[in-house]
């Protein structure tokens, strides 16, 4: 997000028991768990950026600050969110997936053909994600929400790389610079914010 | 299903499951890879060594231990559990030295650990050791031995055998490149080896250490600049089947 390519436009505040800090009302932007930027090139395209967990009873209001104010129209929601690989259901050997792995979900009126399969039941999306396309849904606004499966519970630079196809939607293809050293850059942040763990050797 | 039968491991699953002794396998999958190859005057282990902290001791965090003088073993999973298996074996090691006057053989000490994982499998309140171990070694008869153990508690003997993370891979990597020409010698093993643990590592020689047993000499640990030169001969000889590739096919 410090690329220069992002500037930032608002933020969301909330506190619920799964905060980490109680003090809202002096919560620094950087401190703030809803970021919301938006690409200097091109301000209609919007990122958020969502590091807390929204509860249930906050989610409507959440959605209607966010959305209630956005022209409805020719708008077009990206989600992308990650689950770990045991709340995966299927008949299959769980030997024989190989994670991480990416499931989509849309609303009806998104035209386009998603970049991989679509989640098959019983699974379910859940919290934030769940809420933001069920909003799209009843909205009509085109959505589509990408779930990547993966057996690690800290974010790696294997799960990250399982988003990339998304890239080369055409949705995203505009916006989408070929950069050769893009793994690098990749493997530079992951690494950054990877935590010393010793329990495994 | 599962979640009703992998509260205590001494229960079986309806299908004749352990669910514990599995997640425990999973657990090994969480550690980087180690390699080993039985070559025919050498036996070679190769691991990826993991990130280590800015002011953390290199030293302190090792794959590659030595339990006498002419057996070594790699692990990968938990490293406590690994710290416990090995001091357990070490002195076990010792103890037969000085019972029956005889170094232990490989196969030995192996069932030893493999019999030491499988108790913690079969007893109540206690968990499955989450190891796998590669154990490598020369005989008094000079055969070369490897032997690979898992947490369920079995062992078996291997010619060459991958575990840890993307064992899979190296395993298959090997498959394809274990040849009595890539055994032929020593280096060749050596070779062999790192070549087996670059298909995986992701940052090249300065991941991987390296241990060797030869007939009748002590464990030898390669040092970077060893393994850096092994790396260039490795990616020259790469360059040099390239050309020639190409230049069959123009």
């Amino acid at each position: 997000m410090n690329s220069g390519a992002w500037e930032e436009v608002g933020c969301a505040k909330l506190w619920n028991e799964w905060c980490r800090t109680t003090d809202t009302t002096h919560l620094s932007p950087a401190k703030s768990f809803c970021m919301f930027y938006h690409l200097k090139s091109n301000p209609s395209v919007v990122l958020c950026q969502c590091n807390c967990y929204v509860a249930e009873d906050q989610q409507y209001q959440w959605l209607e600050k966010v959305f209630g104010s956005c022209p409805k129209k020719n708008m077009q929601v990206m989600i992308l969110t990650c689950r770990h690989v045991t709340d995966y259901k299927t008949s299959e050997s769980t030997s024989s997936l190989h994670s991480p792995f990416l499931k989509a979900l849309k609303t009806q009126n998104f035209k386009e053909p998603p970049c991989c399969p679509l989640l098959e039941q019983p699974n379910i999306v859940h919290d934030l994600p769940a809420a933001v396309l069920s909003y799209c849904q009843v909205w009509k606004i085109p959505a589509v929400l990408y779930l990547c499966y993966t057996d690690v519970m800290k974010l790696d630079l294997i799960t990250v790389e399982a988003f990339r196809p998304i890239l080369s939607s055409r949705s995203l293809k505009g916006l989408v610079k070929n950069i050769p050293q893009s793994t690098e850059i990749l493997k530079k942040l992951m690494t950054t914010n990877e935590i010393q763990s010793n329990i495994y050797t | 299903m599962a979640s009703r039968y992998d509260r205590a491991i001494t229960v079986f699953s309806p299908d004749g499951h352990l669910f514990q002794v599995e997640y425990a396998q999973e657990a090994v999958k969480k550690g980087s890879t180690a390699v080993g190859i039985r070559g025919t005057d050498i036996v070679v282990l190769g691991v990826e060594k993991k990130s280590v902290a800015k002011l953390q001791d290199e030293r302190t965090v090792r794959k590659i231990c030595a339990l006498d003088d002419h057996v070594c073993m790699a692990f990968a999973g938990l490293t406590a559990d690994a710290r416990v298996v090995i001091n357990r074996a070490r002195v076990e090691c010792q103890s037969h030295k000085l019972t029956v006057e005889d170094p232990v053989t490989v196969e030995y000490i192996t069932r030893f650990i493999a019999t030491l994982k499988q108790r913690y499998t079969q007893s109540n309140g206690r968990r499955p050791f989450g190891i796998s171990a590669l154990i490598v070694g020369f005989d008094d008869d000079g055969i070369p031995r490897l032997y690979q153990t898992d947490p369920s508690g079995t062992y078996h003997a291997w010619k060459a055998n991958a575990i840890g993370r993307s064992a899979k891979t190296v395993r298959e990597f090997l498959e394809k490149n274990y040849t009595e020409d890539a055994i032929a010698n020593d280096n060749e093993a050596i070779k062999l080896a790192i070549r087996a643990l670059l298909e995986v590592v992701q940052s090249g020689g300065k991941n991987i250490e390296l241990a060797i047993i030869r007939r009748n000499q002590p464990l030898k640990m390669f040092s970077a600049k060893e393994i850096e030169l092994q790396v260039t001969e490795i990616e020259k000889e790469k360059e040099e089947a390239e050309k020639k590739k190409s230049k069959k096919t123009t």
